[in-house]
């Protein structure tokens, strides 16, 4: 495979991102021409205005924030646990997030979660879902030493908290039952202002923290005796770095849902284009990546008719799945 | 100082083991062993005597269960651990060995990319190093850990098996890479090797593991010489004082041989092999020839006198005269 210069890489995504970010803001069931977006942008009078203010900024602002901090989750997982296979979804975050989400939309009742009410409450429920299944990987992870015991761990908590959810979902009322599907499909055009803020602030701190960690990072593909005897404290490492995925996929899930597909394959696209292992280029490459796909996924996703919207979900698994599924073919093989 | 020389470590009543559950597996008795600067130490013993153990031990990567380890430098190791990463180039993987000098963003100094330098070029490298990982031979994998290890400018090595399922060619060319650094650069390196051949013609000093769990120093030849090896590996065929497979004169034929140098000695070789006694007084005679374009060899006995060009034929004779 030719070497792509890292540099050059950086830049076309950046310049992708500038793109699509316009592209994404300017489309709609409105249609506004790039100029009057621009216009808009540096005013707050007019119709114009306000749709990109009120809709459309928001709807955008937070596909970047999610694709970055999905896709950074992503490689950090898949280093940290040395398995091309891992994802944000994969130690349980994200079905712990839904186990609780589906406790309050479902059985808010009997659960004793109806105290969380209001507009928050289902990013609330979803926080102390990824929170609780987190505390107990970092539990587990005290006495398990294999990162592979963890993931299959991970994985087994999935399952069960999904076989919850699937009773929740049997027993629940037609009108719950939606509510919480529709949640399940993702979503990033429901955020407020405030609720932006409180994700852009998680989302940075966790990618300017995993930029700190790229030594730690790099040294755990080298595996754990490798790395201790290249002075890598490498149990602060996996501490810090299961914190600060469980973090922005937290906050990522609470406020859009569980967004398939991102944390898994912008990763190895990313490889696809920029054949490294070094986080000091991928980290900035995979999160400047997660960002451009999720925006590209929801045009895609407002485009047919125009009017209707479909789920982010649906979107982001059928190009997904397809892309890594032919690059596993071309590659015949996938690594970290 | 001690009389031999600069000790580069020491261990004091070192146990070496694990913890599983709440048991405590020791696997020697307490250790109290040295290295010597500049001194090239194979480590043998039988699998899973716990070379490994001990190796990741001394390196720090292990606690120890007792005792302890006291370095007088620090310490660069090659373990058997497999890695992840096989977009990784070899560059990239030899700038790992200056991780323990980088900042957190990994910034490279003139220093750094010259010991990286110098690492790719002691293993032969420099060509390929941009090369990924997973296109590289086990051979040249096992070379680009070393340099690794080298790049990160230590004055002691430990390696776990470095030569362990590679080609003669690669194992010697490593082997003779370890006692050129011990030699010319000073370097104190310990080595768990199977290759006892490879290890008595290279090492300066052999640790060998004993089923008693002990570790026995000595020179290679000493411990030959003592039987200690042949205790140790409980040798099956291979007699160790000559160097060679034990062969059965099973055809009960002796036969006289006279010549010099590798041909004398290869003849031997093939004549011991094919189940001849060579002995100094026989009626057949066999005589190597050394001529300006090559060997070969002359058979005299009852009615043949016949000289032939290569080893196969003698041999087919020889066969013959039998029945």
């Amino acid at each position: 495979m030719k070497k792509s210069s890292p540099s050059l890489v950086l830049l076309f995504l950046t310049t992708g991102l500038g793109v699509l970010f316009l592209t994404n803001i300017s489309l709609g069931s409105v249609s506004i021409p790039i100029k009057e977006i621009l216009r808009a942008l540096f005013s707050d009078t007019g119709t114009a205005s306000e749709i990109l203010w009120q809709f459309r900024l928001p709807k955008a602002l937070t596909c970047i924030l999610a694709g970055s901090a999905l896709a950074t989750g992503g490689l950090l997982m898949q280093t940290l646990f040395r398995n091309p296979m891992a994802g944000p979804d994969v130690l349980g975050l994200t079905s712990g997030a839904s186990l609780f989400v589906a406790l309050l939309l479902m059985a808010g009742q009997y659960s004793g979660l109806a105290f969380i009410q209001g507009p928050w409450s289902v990013a609330l429920a979803a926080s102390l879902g990824g929170a609780t299944v987190f505390i107990l990987i970092i539990g587990i992870a005290r006495y398990v030493q294999d990162n592979t015991a963890l993931l299959i761990v991970g994985l087994m908590i999935s399952a069960a908290t999904s076989s919850v959810v699937s009773v929740l979902q049997f027993t629940s009322q037609a009108n719950d039952l939606q509510t919480f599907m529709i949640w399940m499909l993702g979503s990033v055009g429901s955020t407020n202002w405030s609720e932006i803020i409180v994700l852009a602030l998680i989302v940075v701190a966790g990618l300017a923290i995993s930029m700190t960690m790229i030594k730690a990072l790099n040294g755990m593909l080298l595996g754990e005796s490798y790395a201790v005897s290249l002075g890598i404290n490498i149990k602060q490492g996996r501490i810090i770095i299961v914190l600060i995925t469980g973090m922005m996929v937290g906050a990522v899930t609470a406020f859009c849902g569980p967004i398939a597909f991102v944390g898994l394959a912008v990763p190895h696209l990313v490889r696809l284009i920029l054949p490294t292992t070094n986080h000091k280029t991928l980290l900035p490459a995979v999160c400047l990546g997660g960002a451009t796909l999720l925006l590209l996924c929801d045009i895609l996703a407002q485009l047919p008719g125009s009017t209707q919207v479909l789920p982010l979900n649906a979107i982001t698994s059928l190009i997904g799945a397809p892309i890594v599924i032919w690059m596993v073919i071309k590659a015949k093989r996938i690594s970290v | 100082m001690s009389e031999q020389g600069n000790i580069a470590l020491h261990t004091t009543n070192l146990h070496v083991g694990y913890k599983k559950g709440h048991q405590t597996q020791v696997l020697f008795e307490p250790l109290n062993i040295q290295l010597i600067q500049g001194e090239l130490v194979c480590f043998m013993g039988s699998n899973g005597v716990g070379k490994t153990t001990l190796i990741k031990t001394l390196a720090g990567i292990y606690p120890p269960l007792g005792g302890s380890v006291t370095h007088q430098y620090p310490v660069a190791i090659v373990l058997t651990d497999k890695i992840s990463g096989g977009l990784m180039t070899v560059r990239d993987l030899v700038t790992y060995g200056r991780y323990p000098h980088l900042n957190r963003w990994l910034t490279l100094q003139d220093q750094d990319h010259r010991l990286i330098d110098n690492a790719l070029r002691l293993v032969h490298l420099q060509s390929i190093e941009n090369k990924q990982l997973n296109q590289l031979s086990d051979g040249q994998l096992q070379m680009a850990m070393i340099a690794k290890a080298l790049a990160q400018d230590t004055n002691m090595l430990l390696l776990d098996e470095p030569t362990a399922h590679l080609d003669l060619n690669n194992r010697v060319e490593i082997m003779n890479l370890l006692r050129t650094l011990a030699r010319e650069e000073g370097k104190t390196i310990l080595v768990a090797t199977h290759e006892l051949d490879l290890a008595l013609q290279t090492a300066d000093k052999i640790w060998l593991a004993t089923q008693d769990q002990k570790i026995v120093e000595g020179m290679p030849e000493d411990l030959v010489l003592d039987g200690t090896f042949d205790r140790v590996f409980q040798l099956k065929g291979f007699d160790l004082k000559t160097g060679k497979i034990a062969h059965l004169p099973y055809r009960k034929i002796a036969v006289q041989l006279a010549g010099v140098g590798p041909e004398f000695l290869w003849t031997k070789n093939a004549l011991e092999r094919s189940g001849y006694e060579i002995t100094s007084n026989a009626s057949i005679k066999i005589l190597v020839v050394i001529h300006q374009e090559g060997a070969s060899f002359r058979i005299e006995a009852a009615g043949i006198q016949k000289e032939f060009s290569t080893l196969k034929e003698l041999i087919a004779v020889l066969n013959n005269m039998e029945n």
